[in-house]
């Protein structure tokens, strides 16, 4: 059977630079799979190029087996959600406003949305647990609950797949974990794949923390350098190659009983001076 | 429901107002054998007044006002900008500059109408071509095709002033650019109606996607719109309404801008709602201003200088009022 989800030698290049070369993988069905890599290294054209925005100039992107360059706009919003970085807000609607445009590829050109539309954002606001927010202009609220209000409007989408890119990059601490929890929770509940970019590794931790066995990629320099479990993926010795930097693992018990597993920053690596490389952690 | 009824409101007010004066009882009766199709028993010069004169002028005035605040709302929700009008692909210069070169070339009314209809098209689809140097049509180029576009055809106007018959030309330009609706007649609400209509029930139709569109483009997209074709849609539509409108009432500023603004401020920013009401608010107020038009002074005050003396205080006595509506 074909995969949810399969990414299939895709390549991209603007006019002047390779950005993606020959990416492969692929996601199942209540898979958390985590994108990470330093900035400008492609992470957001990749996922461009999922959401069908951007075409690759070689390869292909496939949803259940069909190419979406075959789809149209509607037909692959039902398939992949997406919850950008940074929302830019313009005009102050309010909250539920704006999860119901999560219906608008069910919707005609020339319709609105029904009763039924209605009661699925209803439903979408409720999973997340932000219907007290419903009425309020979404000018009004916080960063984290702005976010949040985008995790509806992907789930009101009823797509099997809801692509993040970096969810999380805005919010405070507390913020971050309530955007966590929620995927956590959604992926257990509904069997939801989710695509995510970050620049936490700590989030591929949380989330095997918590039990959704998630899978992690480095992208680096237009390719996939590492691509599996955590404990493979995240190493000190990959993280090192990836970001330069030194990193310790470290493992703790919980007061319950369960183990966590964390990854620490020590230093950056300096690589012009040679002695304070890798092999001397 | 207030909203509705208002500009049917303001129509049959207006046909009581002017130099002439008319009584309600008459101007019912004229109203009710006339679209009964019975034959009327008034003096003939009421019948012309309220009839000929009036009527024709009060349903453009709406028209017009409702036209210019509707493509204004579609283009706010399209640019994702509060402080863009109607005219900001430049269908307002094209217009001006081709009214300019029908008055001195042809002298003709039917002739400016068609150039001003089709220059304002024109400057349109220029801006548009303009922002297609990429794939697809960015906000950022469109809003930058519009200034160019405006622009040259600004310098064009210029020129065609410059170059125009001082003693008779050139006042024929600067009075079709201020905007009236004096010489409104039937045939021109037939003529220019029709673009109006169209251009007007598009967007009433795809009025929801606008909410979507003014997600920005990435998001629209992977919220399930095309997002070229969605936008093509909705600026074709304005730019009809916009163009119809314009080719016979000249320049009118101001509407397209405020009237939305005053839309938000009543009934919020969800374009399902926006975007009728926008029309309607539009249509009362421009025909209450060429009311004040016609009657403040012995002759008449052009239009667009009256809609921004007006509109501005009101406007800010609004936005005082609501507290900004939520920005």
């Amino acid at each position: 059977m074909a995969p949810l989800l399969e990414v299939r030698e895709v390549s991209f290049k603007y006019p002047q630079a390779l950005i993606l070369n020959r990416i492969s993988f692929s996601i199942d069905p209540g898979e958390v799979f985590c994108l990470l890599g330093p900035n400008g290294c492609g992470k957001t054209t990749l996922l461009d190029c999922i959401l069908g925005w951007l075409k690759p100039y070689e390869g292909q992107v496939l949803i259940n087996g069909s190419p979406i360059s075959r789809m149209s706009a509607p037909q692959i919003a039902r398939q992949v959600a997406y919850v950008p970085q940074m929302h830019q807000k313009t005009f102050p609607y309010l909250v539920r406003d704006i999860v119901l445009m999560g219906r608008a590829s069910f919707i005609g050109p020339f319709d609105v949305p029904s009763e039924e539309d209605v009661a699925i954002a209803e439903k979408a606001l409720d999973m997340v647990g932000i219907s007290r927010l419903k009425d309020r202009p979404y000018t009004q609220l916080s960063g984290g609950e702005g976010q949040l209000v985008m995790v509806a409007r992907a789930l009101a989408q009823n797509s099997p797949v809801i692509v993040m890119d970096e969810p999380t990059a805005h919010l405070d601490y507390g913020h971050e974990l309530v955007i966590l929890e929620t995927v956590v929770e959604l992926v257990k509940q509904t069997g939801l794949a989710v695509l995510m970019a970050t620049h936490v590794p700590n989030h591929v931790y949380y989330f095997e923390n918590q039990g959704v066995k998630p899978r992690a990629a480095l992208l680096k320099n237009t390719q996939i350098t590492s691509l599996g479990k955590p404990s493979e993926v995240l190493s000190e010795q990959n993280l090192g190659e990836l970001y330069n930097i030194r990193t310790r693992i470290i493992n703790c018990a919980l007061d319950d009983g369960g183990q966590l597993k964390q990854i620490v920053p020590i230093s950056t690596i300096n690589t012009n001076k040679g002695g304070n490389s890798l092999e001397n952690i | 429901m207030l909203v509705i009824a208002a500009p049917f409101l303001v129509i049959l007010v207006s046909l009581l107002i002017g130099r002439y004066p008319v009584d309600i009882a008459t101007v019912l009766n004229i109203l009710g054998c006339r679209l009964t199709m019975q034959p009327c028993y008034i003096e003939d010069i009421y019948q012309t007044v309220v009839w000929d004169i009036r009527l024709p002028r009060a349903i453009l005035g709406a028209m017009v006002g409702g036209c210019l605040a509707i493509s204004g709302a579609a283009f706010q929700g399209l640019f994702r900008n509060p402080l863009v009008s109607s005219g900001i692909l430049g269908v307002s210069s094209g217009a001006g500059f081709g009214a300019a070169l029908a008055i001195i070339l042809f002298h003709q009314v039917a002739a400016i109408y068609t150039f001003a209809f089709l220059f304002g098209i024109l400057a349109v689809v220029l801006s548009y071509m303009i922002s297609r140097v990429y794939n697809g049509t960015p906000t950022i180029m469109l809003v930058l095709g519009g200034v160019i576009v405006s622009s040259v055809f600004s310098a064009l106007l210029s020129l065609a002033k410059y170059l125009a018959d001082p003693t008779n030309e050139l006042p024929a330009i600067v009075f079709w650019l201020m905007g009236s609706l004096a010489s409104a007649r039937y045939s021109d609400i037939m003529i220019a109606g029709i673009p109006m209509l169209i251009g007007v029930a598009g967007l009433i139709l795809i009025r929801w996607r606008i909410n979507v569109l003014s997600m920005g483009d990435r998001e629209a997209h992977s919220l399930g719109l095309n997002v070229t074709i969605n936008k093509g849609i909705v600026i074709a539509c304005a730019t009809l309404a916009t163009a119809g409108a314009v080719c016979v009432s000249g320049i009118i500023g101001w509407v397209g801008l405020v009237i939305p603004h005053i839309g938000r401020m009543l009934v919020g920013n969800d374009n399902r709602i926006l975007i009728p009401v926008s029309f309607s608010l539009g249509a009362t107020f421009l025909v209450i201003v060429d009311d004040f038009g016609r009657i403040l002074t012995g002759s008449e005050i052009p239009l667009g200088i009256l809609t921004a003396i007006l509109g501005g205080p009101f406007f800010v006595y609004l936005l005082k009022k609501t507290k900004g509506g939520g920005w």
